[in-house]
């Protein structure tokens, strides 16, 4: 197309409107469209209702999993936990990048988390304990990081020792060893867990009106009673958890653009690798480039004129085209 | 439970689509009501307007 009929074709489409009029009531169109979904809202709520699911508790976790979440508490000790190893914005480390962009890292530790004392020592100390859970506590508190670090790594280890072909862990087959009070904190963390404390315990720490539940996410996220639940419910990002909704609804259609990334092979690894370790850095960054496509198709030859190969607009304007006609060079 | 008495607490079933493309059977319904939605639009007449002059 020269320039020349690009500009008659301009003016063609630009040419005032000599055609009939018609009153639009905007005010109206949105009361109406506003009625019709609140009307669908109700009758949607109860013919289908909602998911309507009980709380993850710790409580829950260490009756249904008290090995795991045992363990878990070991690892908190021992520093090799995920909460403990994520790095920004919790701890220092790298986290995640892409290349030299280590995103994770440039937002720097703003929510500080220690997984020694806020998700163990901490809570263990805010309520009246048995004899050797005290005497666990004073000896954890008197010794040196150096030691306690001994203490908690040597026990971590012997503890994942134990586990089977399944992955499950046999604390009764734990070698003997010197892990110093670490046995202890962990056998009161568990009877905490079990009596409902730990659960109080954990809400306790922060504002009278606490909302901030990141501790509680991230020790549970530590071990496998959440991870688990989530399997079973499709919630995981390989079975687009991201877009779902608990049990048979459906989900969050909308955030299948971002969703569909995570289906890929390469992003969910079971065996991890660069991608799948990095997927929510490389994911972002995809996404990113796509948002600046689209906010720049205007100017992108080719992407651009995609309407005029794909006329799918004259089908909804078929009646205007059909009575004032097409430019034609 | 709802009024169409369907528990709805089990986790959906799946259906594979293609490859590692798979959809729960209850997202797939919303597609499709989305899909026909959009060629609803497309293709269905425009109301005629009273005051049209």
């Amino acid at each position: 197309m020269t320039s020349a009929v690009r500009k008659e074709r301009n003016a063609f489409y630009a040419r005032t409107w000599g055609g009939k009029n018609r009153h639009y009531d905007i005010f109206k169109e949105g009361a109406i469209a506003l009625a019709v979904t609140a009307i669908l809202v109700v009758a949607l709520s109860a013919l289908f209702s909602s998911p309507d699911d009980p709380p993850l508790t710790f409580k829950g976790w260490a009756q249904s999993a008290p090995e795991n979440f045992y363990a878990t508490a070991v690892q908190q000790l021992a520093g090799t936990s995920g909460t403990a190893t994520y790095g920004p914005p919790y701890n220092e480390g790298d986290g995640i990048s892409v290349g030299p962009l280590t995103l994770q890292k440039w937002g720097g530790v703003t929510h500080p988390v220690d997984s020694v004392n806020d998700l163990v020592i901490t809570p263990l100390s805010s309520q009246v304990e048995p004899s050797n859970v005290t005497a666990a506590l004073r000896a954890w508190n008197a010794a040196a990081p150096d030691q306690q670090t001994t203490w908690a790594t040597a026990y971590d280890e012997a503890v994942q020792a134990t586990a089977d072909d399944n992955g499950d862990l046999h604390l009764d087959a734990v070698t003997k060893g010197d892990y110093g009070p670490v046995p202890d904190l962990a056998t009161g963390l568990l009877a905490m867990a079990n009596s409902g404390a730990y659960d109080n315990a954990m809400t306790a720490q922060g504002q009278f009106f606490q909302t901030d539940q990141t501790k509680q996410l991230l020790m549970m996220g530590d071990g496998s009673y959440m991870d688990g639940i989530a399997t079973e419910k499709n919630l995981q990002g390989n079975t687009w958890g991201m877009m779902n909704e608990a049990g048979s609804w459906p989900g969050q259609i909308w955030l299948a653009f971002w969703s569909v990334w995570y289906q890929l092979p390469m992003f969910n690894n079971a065996d991890g690798g660069t991608l799948t370790d990095n997927a929510d850095a490389i994911i972002f960054f995809i996404l990113m480039a796509l948002i600046l496509l689209f906010i720049l198709v205007p100017w992108i030859p080719g992407v651009r004129d995609l309407p005029r190969w794909i006329p799918l607009h004259r089908l909804v304007w078929k009646d205007y085209y059909k009575k004032y006609g097409r430019f034609t060079a | 439970m709802n009024l169409l008495g369907i528990d709805l607490n089990q986790p959906a079933t799946y259906k594979d689509i293609w490859e590692w493309v798979s959809v729960s059977v209850p997202n797939l319904i919303v597609i499709i009501i989305m899909g026909a939605l959009f060629v609803g639009a497309l293709l269905l007449p425009f109301p005629k307007g009273k005051d049209e002059s």
